[in-house]
This record gives C-alpha cells, sequence and structure tokens, in this order.
C-alpha cells in the first residue's frame, strides 16, 4: 500500500518484519505517521508495542522491510537524527547517585538544542526537587524525570512506550497537556504505546491497533468511532441464530434480541436489516476502549451465539 | 470573540467522536441563537489549549462546518458564522432533541423507572441548566 516515504513522513515503515528466533513478533507492518501528526499505539500487552518502538529508534534490527526515521534508515540513525529524537522506555534508566540537576545536566550535554529554561519549567511543573538524588525517588517521580529529559530539547520526534502507566491523574493531565505544547506550533510528531485509551483520545488524532504483531487498524480515531457501532435488534419473532452481516465484529443472538458489533454501519445497512429480518435497529455509539476490547474478542470469524 | 464567548465541553471518552461534538455544539448554539450571524467562533488553538485535546481535531471541526456553510472564513476575523443562513425551523430543532431524548427514555425504562421518575428527572435537569 505504501511505496515510498514522503519528504513530510516522521516516520515511514513497509513491510517490517522482526522475529526472535522462529517466533515472528512483527508481521509486514506498514505504518507511515506524516509530520506533525499525534498517534496512539494500542495493543495488549505482547502485541509487538515495544518491539516496533525498539526497531524505530534502531535499538533493534529488523529481519525484512524498511524502517525511515526523519528520512533515515533507523537502524543508521547517526547523533544528528538521534538529537532530534525525544524517548521515554518503559523504565527509566537513571544513575541513582546524581542528583535530579546533576542528571539533566549531564543528558542535556548530549543535546545542542537542550532549551534550559524549558527543561527548568517541566521540573518546576511537576514538582521535581532539583537537589534530589534520583535513586530515593519514586516509580513516578522517575518516570516524570524521564518525560523532561526526554522533552527539554523539544525533539521533533517524540516517542513514548507506555509513558503514563506509573503517573497518578493529575501528573497524567499535565503530561498529556506537554505533549500538546509539544505538536502546537504544527511541526513536533509523537508515538505513543498506551493501554489507556481515555488518554489517546483526547491527545491523539490517530490510532494504530496492533495485534498478534500485525496492524488491524490505523486511522483517524474519529473515523474508526464513525465506522464502528454496536445494533440493538429488537424483533416481533425469533431472530436467526447466523445472521449475515458484512463487517460483523460479533454478534450475541437470544430469541427476538441481538447485539451485532459491526464494522461499516451505514444507513442502507440499518435499512436492509430492518427490512430483511421485520426488527428495531437501535445504534449505540462506542468509544476506543469498548472498540478496542470487540476487536479483541476473539470470535470475529465465527459470530458465537448465546443460548 | 465577541460579547460572551461560546462554551464547549467534550467527553473524550464517549463513543460520538469528539469533532461531531463540537460540530453538534455549534450548530445548538447557531440554532438557539446564542450565536448570531457575524459572531466570531474562537480559533482552533483556542479550543484546542481551553479543551486540552488535539488541534487537528477542532480544525476538522470548523472545516466540515465551513464546508456545511454554517461558518465562513473571515479574513483578518478568523471563523464566523454565516450570514446567508436561514434559521432552521422548529420542527428541525425538535426533532433533533427528540433523537437524544429517545436514548435517555430508553435507558430510563431499562433501569426500570416509572416514566413519572423519567420526566422528574428530565424536569431537574430542565431547572438546573436553564436557570
Amino acid at each position: 500500500m505504501i511505496d515510498h516515504a514522503l519528504p513530510g513522513d516522521a516516520i515511514a515503515v513497509t513491510g517490517l518484519v522482526k522475529r526472535f528466533g522462529s517466533r515472528t513478533v512483527l508481521d509486514s507492518i506498514d505504518l507511515r505517521v506524516p509530520s506533525g501528526q499525534v498517534i496512539g499505539l494500542l495493543g495488549l500487552n505482547g502485541s509487538g508495542k515495544s518491539t516496533l518502538i525498539k526497531c524505530l529508534l534502531g535499538l533493534l534490527r529488523t529481519d525484512a522491510g524498511s524502517t525511515l526515521v526523519l528520512g533515515t534508515n533507523a537502524w543508521e540513525l547517526a547523533d544528528r537524527e538521534k538529537s532530534r529524537i525525544g524517548y521515554v522506555p518503559q523504565e527509566a534508566t537513571l544513575y541513582p547517585w546524581l542528583t535530579i540537576r546533576q542528571t539533566v545536566a549531564y543528558v542535556s550535554s548530549f543535546y545542542p538544542r537542550w532549551d534550559r529554561a524549558w527543561g527548568e519549567e517541566l521540573l518546576a511543573r511537576w514538582d521535581l526537587p532539583p537537589g534530589q538524588k534520583t535513586g530515593v525517588l519514586s516509580v513516578g517521580q522517575k518516570q516524570k524525570l524521564a518525560l523532561v529529559l526526554a522533552l527539554g530539547h523539544r525533539p521533533d520526534l517524540l516517542i513514548l512506550d507506555e509513558p503514563v502507566a506509573s503517573l497518578d491523574p493529575v501528573a497524567r493531565r499535565w503530561f498529556l497537556e506537554a505533549v500538546l505544547e509539544t505538536t502546537a506550533d504544527g511541526a513536533g510528531t509523537v508515538l505513543f504505546s498506551t493501554h489507556i485509551t481515555s488518554d489517546l483520545e483526547r491527545v491523539a488524532s490517530h490510532v494504530a491497533i496492533l495485534r498478534e504483531g500485525h496492524v488491524v487498524f490505523h486511522d483517524e480515531i474519529d473515523l474508526l468511532k464513525d465506522r464502528v457501532k454496536r445494533l440493538r435488534l429488537e424483533a416481533s419473532a425469533d431472530l436467526p441464530a447466523d445472521l449475515a452481516v458484512p463487517g460483523l465484529l460479533r454478534a450475541e443472538v437470544e430469541g427476538t434480541r441481538a447485539l451485532l458489533t459491526v464494522d461499516g454501519v451505514t444507513p442502507a445497512l440499518l435499512a436492509d436489516l430492518r427490512q430483511r429480518l421485520h426488527t428495531n435497529v437501535f445504534v449505540d455509539d462506542l468509544n476506543l476502549e469498548e472498540i478496542f476490547l470487540e476487536l479483541h474478542s476473539g470470535t470475529a470469524a465465527h459470530p458465537h451465539t448465546a443460548r | 470573540m465577541s460579547r460572551s464567548d461560546p462554551i464547549f465541553v467534550v467527553h473524550p471518552s464517549s463513543g460520538v467522536p469528539i469533532y461531531r461534538q463540537l460540530i453538534d455544539q455549534v450548530e445548538a448554539l447557531v440554532a438557539g441563537g446564542q450565536l448570531q450571524p457575524g459572531d466570531t467562533v474562537p480559533s482552533v488553538r483556542q479550543v484546542a489549549a481551553a479543551l486540552g485535546i488535539n488541534m487537528m481535531t477542532v480544525s476538522k471541526a470548523w472545516s466540515r462546518l465551513e464546508a456545511d456553510g454554517l461558518l465562513q472564513r473571515d479574513r483578518g476575523r478568523g471563523m464566523v458564522v454565516a450570514v446567508s443562513r436561514e434559521t432552521r425551523s422548529l420542527a428541525d430543532r425538535k426533532g433533533q432533541v427528540r433523537a437524544l431524548v429517545d436514548q435517555a427514555v430508553v435507558r430510563g425504562l431499562q433501569l426500570g423507572l416509572s416514566p413519572a421518575q423519567i420526566l422528574a428527572v428530565v424536569k431537574s435537569s430542565l431547572e438546573e441548566k436553564s436557570s
């Protein structure tokens, strides 16, 4: 589908394959992220999110395909490109004997574009005492410090692996604001993996859903919500157990009632159902978490029937 | 922006996409006369910052409203409510509210509320919001 990386792409992945031994963890991944986009990477544990992120950063070598980050092959990223990337790993690695101030000074020395005032502001905003040794910080504080280190040089591309898992709701909101500030001028690109769908719905315009090493959906979040709906059928007579509906993700039929989750609901489809089955059809909107669960209900190909 | 700025509320985790929530609210404000032809609507940046949401989402809502002819771009002033728009009929506005009420009533009945109890809920909401 994607032949070339466009000049405006922060990330352009085509046919990426990653194997660990005989196990294929990522299977022909295509993912194009234009500059300035905020995209969320959503998937269950073990779906390949962290592996994909490590391939993008050149921390893991891919087995096939092309992985371009800021226009350069990820495995060959040089210092110049790396200084334009901010990365927060799942678990921050810090030197416990350094204070927060010393850590910031040390890390910032690697970045020609480090913005001191911005770094100081983030430390103050997140209540990180500069004199404190990092070894005694809580998990949440360490994660905040890692964020400061990733944001302080105002990166063109910010990559975050489960950045908010250990933050409390207040810190999470601050973090999301900082992410939005990164992209406010329309240039900064953000990719973050998470399983907290409500954060993603707020700040990300796009989502890529990973399932067992495949990208099963990649588009605008709004479009996903417009497409996938739950239909409640209430008929006067018993409904057939095997409902043939295009785009059916899941079905529960119980006598005269049925619950269907359908990808690609159109007025024509609703009219057809009403006429064909002599049934009332009510349409329920689904949020991202509900859609994510429906995509993972595991019965997509074989809708099951409730007794 | 002029006079009292329109206030938008969004629920990111609703099944209704955020841009649609914004479109619905602008349409309702125009239909109800709180936004008059020629009034400026807040900029994409202002709305995104105030609500803590992605700018693209707001931009999309404003573009759709422009394409529908409800808003128009005014050089130097940003987006304004279009002048040539005839106000929607009462029946049309009632129809919009009816669709929402239907949903609420169905949920009320499912939860075992009596018609009188459902009416009481609607009444108390009206009293709060219209005061």
